[in-house]
């Protein structure tokens, strides 16, 4: 059993809360991903799992242990470093044999833990090769297999994939997930890139200024955050904010940008929250009978063709928004359109921009 | 005029061909992206033409003037790097300032610009500021405030939006695209991002080892691309792409994959190119064309990974030569290891020629 769990955890540098009371478990054999904007906290996170940072408040504990007093040998736990962090002048074997080695474990015992760690992560036929002779995928591998020949409780990520170009990173980040469902073992992630926390996490913690603000499945923070802070972290492009007002048998955002028809609208909601995909764009005029009065006018602003989606930029009232349109409709700046949103699909935010419960 | 032309434009280093007869003309204002990974030439070429380094053969021509010999600094260029640079001591006002100063610009003039292009840019609030106490988002935004402010006619941009972060990144991308629709310059962006360039140029030029693979609008690129390699990188994720061999069918002519079966018939344009043909040939559809079939009029494939990432549900399909992608708006309820039928919209399918890589034109 390796989970890890946070009680209450504080860490300051100076006068700055890097860390501030944070509670979560990561369960074992889960991937679990911290996700936030730089200096949010994750690294810090880290840094106090692996016990290069010890907390000045609140409890932390390994496998049922608690490992506050515990040095990072002790805690056994792994770390791969951004960029893999591979040495050049060796072969894939010798990386992979080096944790090993530098503590001197017997020989024997080092060719059993490589030969069951390269079996693992099926590296048994290129492990002679230098990281040079590598692809991006296979020095992954590799770089995993040096974490892991320790048979640590539990290993860490920080931001791997982050220097590679965008196609390969699509690539790499499945075959992450791919390499951890095999392994089996819990693995703290962290990312600074929004798609790729929701492709690979079984979970995702967001912070904000080193807070804990949710937690949760890809899926159930994408699709209920619980403030507009978190709603404008995940996804792409992000979700529209619109100040709100209860208007006469429904919400009128921003002026008339758009109109929900909607009677269980909170009625202390202040701003609402439409995703891009979830706004309907139609030519204008449209018949106002249709949908019952909800279609608004807006001009089309921006048309950004991404090939198998379209983003459009809308101009309605004093607002911008943007929808995201399935193909490549035939819509051109400055066309007027009607723009609607179904009102079950309408996050409502209340003053101190948390959720509200319609 | 502005206009630039490339002709048979070669650049080696010693052995090593960095680009390779290049031909390539950009209309006067329009908004040109050099898209391809890296070492394909594109930074090369951009190089070349704002003057920093000098073509092995071929011309340059901006308009009608040849530029060999021409040094940078009069070429009436305007740059902008992937690192800003700005003079971290003075403010973004002086910053902004600093250029038209230099030319002597009487300081009515200098006002009146500053105000515009911070108005553009949203820096107003940030004028007084010092450069040091801001972030790489800001600071690489007033980069582009530095070079807008001459009003250059050509306008050079390399990877400018990699090291901000994602959410800045889409903001920049509209303010650049409104820059350019202001000042009207001849905008020339390097990147190695399909999303940047599919999202603000008017055309694309997609570069590969230095040899240029296609020029086009976004759409005509992803739509119609040349080759595979220009089908693979166009699109997130890229096309699907399956070798197989034409092969009759009793519903009309069809691709024979092997193991993997048989494709749908074809729209009866590509098999009628295709008829005649010998060889093996790619069968290619976009993941976002797909179709969930429910008899056996599809590829029968078995679920090797489920990404949700927001709206979008990337289903991977099959395995090595033979994966493909899907794309759907919601979650299909597929999950690892079950078997999925999928039915690529006819209008979607692209068939390659699979020795040259080159596509087969329908007709």
């Amino acid at each position: 059993m390796a989970d890890i769990v946070f009680r209450n955890v504080t860490k300051r540098y100076g006068t700055t809360l890097a860390v501030d009371d944070a509670s979560f478990t990561v369960n074992d054999n889960e991937f679990f991903c911290f996700f936030g904007p730089p200096l949010s906290g994750k690294s810090t996170i880290l840094r106090l799992v692996l016990g290069l940072e010890s907390p000045d408040a609140g409890e932390i504990l390994i496998g049922g242990r608690p490992v506050n007093a515990m040095s990072p040998a002790e805690r056994n736990v792994a770390m791969v470093f951004q960029n893999l962090a591979l040495f050049p002048h060796m072969s894939a074997l010798d990386n992979v044999r080096f944790p090993l080695v530098e503590r001197g474990v017997a020989e024997l015992q080092i060719k059993k833990r490589v030969a069951d760690v390269a079996a693992k992560l099926h590296i048994g036929h290129i492990l002679h090769k230098p990281p040079a002779q590598l692809s991006g995928g296979e020095r992954q591998r590799v770089a995993i297999a040096r974490a892991l020949v320790r048979d640590p409780n539990a290993y860490l990520m920080d931001d791997p994939i982050s220097a590679l170009d965008a196609r390969l990173r699509e690539e790499t980040r499945v075959e992450l997930k791919r390499i951890q469902r095999e392994l089996g073992k819990t693995l703290i992630y962290v990312t600074h890139d929004q798609e790729e926390a929701m492709s690979i996490a079984d979970r995702i913690a967001i912070l904000e200024n080193g807070r804990i603000r949710q937690i949760g499945a890809p899926a159930e923070i994408y699709d209920r955050p619980a403030s507009t802070y978190v709603a404008r972290l995940l996804g792409s492009p992000m979700m529209n904010i619109l100040k709100s007002a209860r208007g006469e048998g429904g919400v009128e955002a921003a002026e008339g940008t758009i109109r929900i028809v909607d009677k269980a609208a909170p009625a202390d909601a202040v701003e609402i929250g439409l995703r891009p995909e979830d706004i309907k764009v139609r030519p204008w005029p449209i018949d106002g009978k249709e949908d019952g009065g909800q279609g608004r006018p807006a001009r089309v602003f921006e048309v950004e063709p991404l090939g198998g989606y379209t983003v459009v930029t809308l101009a309605a009232g004093q607002a911008r928004l943007k929808a995201l349109l399935r193909g490549q409709p035939d819509i051109r700046p400055d066309a007027m359109v009607a723009i609607s949103c179904e009102p079950a699909r309408v996050h409502y935010f209340g003053q101190s921009g948390g959720a509200l419960a319609r | 005029m502005s206009a630039i032309q490339l002709r048979n434009l070669t650049k080696t280093f010693g052995d090593f061909t960095a680009l390779k007869t290049m031909d390539l003309d950009i209309a006067d204002g329009e908004f040109m992206a050099l898209l391809g990974p890296s070492g394909c030439g594109k930074s090369t070429t951009m190089n070349m033409i704002a003057g920093m380094e000098e073509p092995t053969s071929g011309k340059i021509l901006f308009g009608e003037r040849d530029m060999a010999g021409v040094p940078m600094g009069r070429r009436g260029v305007g740059f902008v790097f992937q690192n800003y640079a700005i003079f971290t001591h003075m403010t973004v006002r002086q910053n902004l300032a600093y250029g038209p100063r230099m030319r002597g610009a009487a300081k009515a003039e200098i006002d009146r610009r500053v105000g515009a292009i911070t108005e553009l840019l949203q820096l107003t609030p940030l004028l007084d500021r010092k450069a040091d106490r801001l972030s790489v988002n800001i600071l690489q935004r007033v980069a582009i405030g530095r070079s807008a402010i001459m009003e250059p006619a050509i306008f050079l941009l390399d990877e400018p939006l990699s090291n901000v972060d994602a959410a800045f990144r889409a903001v920049m991308r509209t303010e650049l695209k409104q820059l350019q629709r202001q000042f009207k310059q001849t905008m020339v962006y390097v990147t190695h991002d399909q999303l940047e360039a599919m999202t603000m140029a008017d055309r694309i030029a997609v570069m590969d080892h230095g040899v240029l693979q296609q020029v086009g609008t976004p759409l005509e690129v992803y739509n119609n691309p040349a080759n595979v390699f220009v089908a693979r990188f166009i699109g997130a994720p890229g096309m699907n792409l399956l070798k197989g061999r034409p092969a009759e069918s009793d519903r009309g002519l069809v691709v024979d994959l092997g193991p993997m079966g048989v494709t749908p018939p074809l729209p009866d344009a590509l098999a009628a190119t295709l008829r005649g043909a010998r060889g093996d040939v790619l069968y290619g559809f976009r993941p976002e064309q797909v179709a969930l079939a429910q008899d056996r009029r599809g590829l029968a494939m078995p679920v090797t990974f489920v990404e949700r990432i927001g709206a979008r549900t990337i289903v991977h399909l099959g395995q090595g030569d033979g994966a493909v992608k899907a794309v759907f708006d919601n979650d299909v309820g597929l999950s690892i290891g079950q078997t999925a039928i999928v039915a690529p919209a006819a209008s979607s399918v692209r068939i390659f020629d699979a020795a040259s890589g080159l596509a087969m034109k329908a007709g």
